[in-house]
């Protein structure tokens, strides 16, 4: 069979050969979400840097761990952080959707829910820790 | 078909499961993270004694003979890292930006460095 | 009732892209795009398209409508009550108006040997439980129609990649218990234009006509992939 390369410099002639343009995702609602799950790693990096810039604080000292306590309630910090949450919950929406297909372990919606379960556990034992009730 | 040169196996499933290990804790560790660490905190959820240096210090360091910092440290750092990188990576050749060796490199590259000086802060 | 519908026009003669056309047919609550388009080709006989089953099971007629990939013969006027734009499937290069080069995506469908690959020469019929069957029996549904192509952006993308079909019919099977291909099939899968060209944007499984679902046996196709590569980290 000749292995003809499609999508190849030459086009073929007579033919029209269709090119995507670069903002393909905006044309339509499906691709716009799609791009939105992947950007939600783009508020995951803020408070990655947050945590890492925490690290640095904490190893430098007290004093330098109160600065950072108070370059975190900052309103700016805080807004990029509630949109870090949001992010880290539309991803975690698409993303347990998207597990049961990938491995078919057990009925869709019971696997989706062991997977909330699963985050809700751990954000109530995160918070219990370091809110000094555990 | 005359298809006898079999196509290169690619190095994906090293990155793919970095990715997936990460996109496990970005769903599941990290929304409680930054609920414990940054919103309750700011609205008065939890008090900065709480948060105080010799007990934030006595948590990463020594809680489980440090092994809960690492765990910590890994599940909320060091594999998002590694599913950001990816999703990055990605993504530039979504907007046909890139998606070559070079924004590999750079994309997977940052995630270890930074994974490394994580890790490096706690030790 | 009289409806307008546009169509993406392209004659390789003539036109440098396609440009759309706008006629007028009549539509009732059973007309579907084919309908139509059979209507608009009594005014004008030179407009080009495919179709052969009207029943949605020989795969010949897709189009894009409204820009979603569709079959035309299961695609109804009714469900569009203002204007509707019909043009040639995306991502593949137009040869006349409606039709489009499937070649790149023949090719793909080849190049997975998606057929049973079995050395046993036995006479015996090679029998299947019904657990065995479900296991891959979705995933062979496939009516080989390419609207999830046109769905796929990563096909858009890069034209070597292998695409939803071609990975989804290998991965049919290699879930056949009757089959010992898989080895063969692999290496397709493995590479970069395999299952790896592929980021889970699931509109193939949306716009599949036989809710197949190409985007999970591409997935599944990973997992299948990772599982051989830590197999071939301890072979020499
Ligand atoms: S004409 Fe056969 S699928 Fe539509």
């Amino acid at each position: 069979m000749n292995l003809k390369k499609p999508g190849s410099s030459k086009p073929e002639p007579g033919s029209y050969q269709p090119v995507m343009p670069r903002n393909w995702w905006l044309q339509h609602r499906y691709f716009q979400i799609y791009m939105l799950r992947e950007a939600t790693v783009l508020p995951l990096l803020f408070f990655i840097g947050c945590l890492l810039y925490g690290l640095y604080c904490l190893s430098l000292g007290e004093t330098q761990w109160q600065h950072w306590l108070a370059f975190m309630a900052q309103p700016w910090v805080v807004l990029l952080n509630l949109l870090a949450f949001s992010a880290s919950l539309f991803h975690a929406k698409t993303f347990f959707e998207l597990f049961p297909r990938v491995m078919p372990l057990a009925p869709p919606g019971l696997m989706i829910a062991g997977q909330w379960l699963a985050t809700l556990l751990v954000a109530t034992g995160l918070v219990l820790l370091l809110g000094g009730w555990l | 078909m005359n298809n006898t040169t079999q196509p290169k196996r690619s190095d994906e499933p090293v990155w793919w499961a970095l990715f997936s290990a990460g996109g496990v804790c970005f769903a599941v560790v990290v929304p409680g993270a930054i609920l414990a660490l940054a919103l309750l905190p700011a609205f008065g959820g939890i008090s900065a004694d709480n948060l105080s240096y010799p007990r934030i210090s006595a948590l990463l360091h020594d809680a489980l003979w440090g092994l809960a910092g690492l765990a910590f440290i890994g599940s909320v750092i060091c594999l998002p890292l590694f599913h950001a990188a990816h999703r990055i990576h990605h993504g530039l050749h979504d907007l046909k930006l890139g998606g070559g060796l070079l924004s590999k490199v750079l994309c997977y590259g940052s995630a270890a460095a930074l994974s490394l000086l994580a890790i490096y802060l706690v030790s | 009732m009289s409806k307008t519908i546009n169509i993406a026009r392209y004659n390789p003669q003539t036109d440098s892209r396609p440009q759309l056309q706008a006629f007028q047919v009549e539509s009732d609550n059973s007309t579907s795009v084919l309908d139509a388009l059979l209507q608009v080709q009594q005014q004008d006989p030179s407009l080009g398209f495919r179709w052969s089953c009207r029943m949605a099971i020989c795969g010949s007629c897709g189009v894009m409508v409204n820009g979603i990939p569709k079959l035309g013969c299961k695609t109804f006027l009714r469900d569009y009550p203002d204007e509707l734009t019909v043009s040639a499937l995306a991502h593949f290069n137009v040869e006349k108006d409606l039709i489009v080069d499937m070649q790149p995506f023949l090719t793909h469908l080849a190049a997975v040997k998606p057929y049973l690959i079995n050395d046993d020469q036995s006479s015996q019929p090679h029998r299947q439980t019904p657990a065995q069957l479900a296991k891959y029996q979705q995933f062979a549904n496939c009516i080989n129609c390419g609207l999830c192509y046109s769905a796929c952006p990563q096909f858009g993308l890069n034209p070597e990649f292998l695409g939803p079909a071609a990975i989804t019919l290998a991965q049919r099977y290699n879930l056949d218990s009757r089959d010992a291909g898989k080895t063969a099939r692999m290496p397709e899968l493995n590479s970069k234009n395999g299952v790896w060209g592929c980021t889970f944007v699931g509109f193939c499984s949306e716009v599949c006509p036989k809710k197949v679902d190409p985007a999970a046996a591409v997935n599944q196709g990973k997992v299948a992939s990772a599982g051989d590569f830590i197999i071939s980290m301890f072979k020499p």
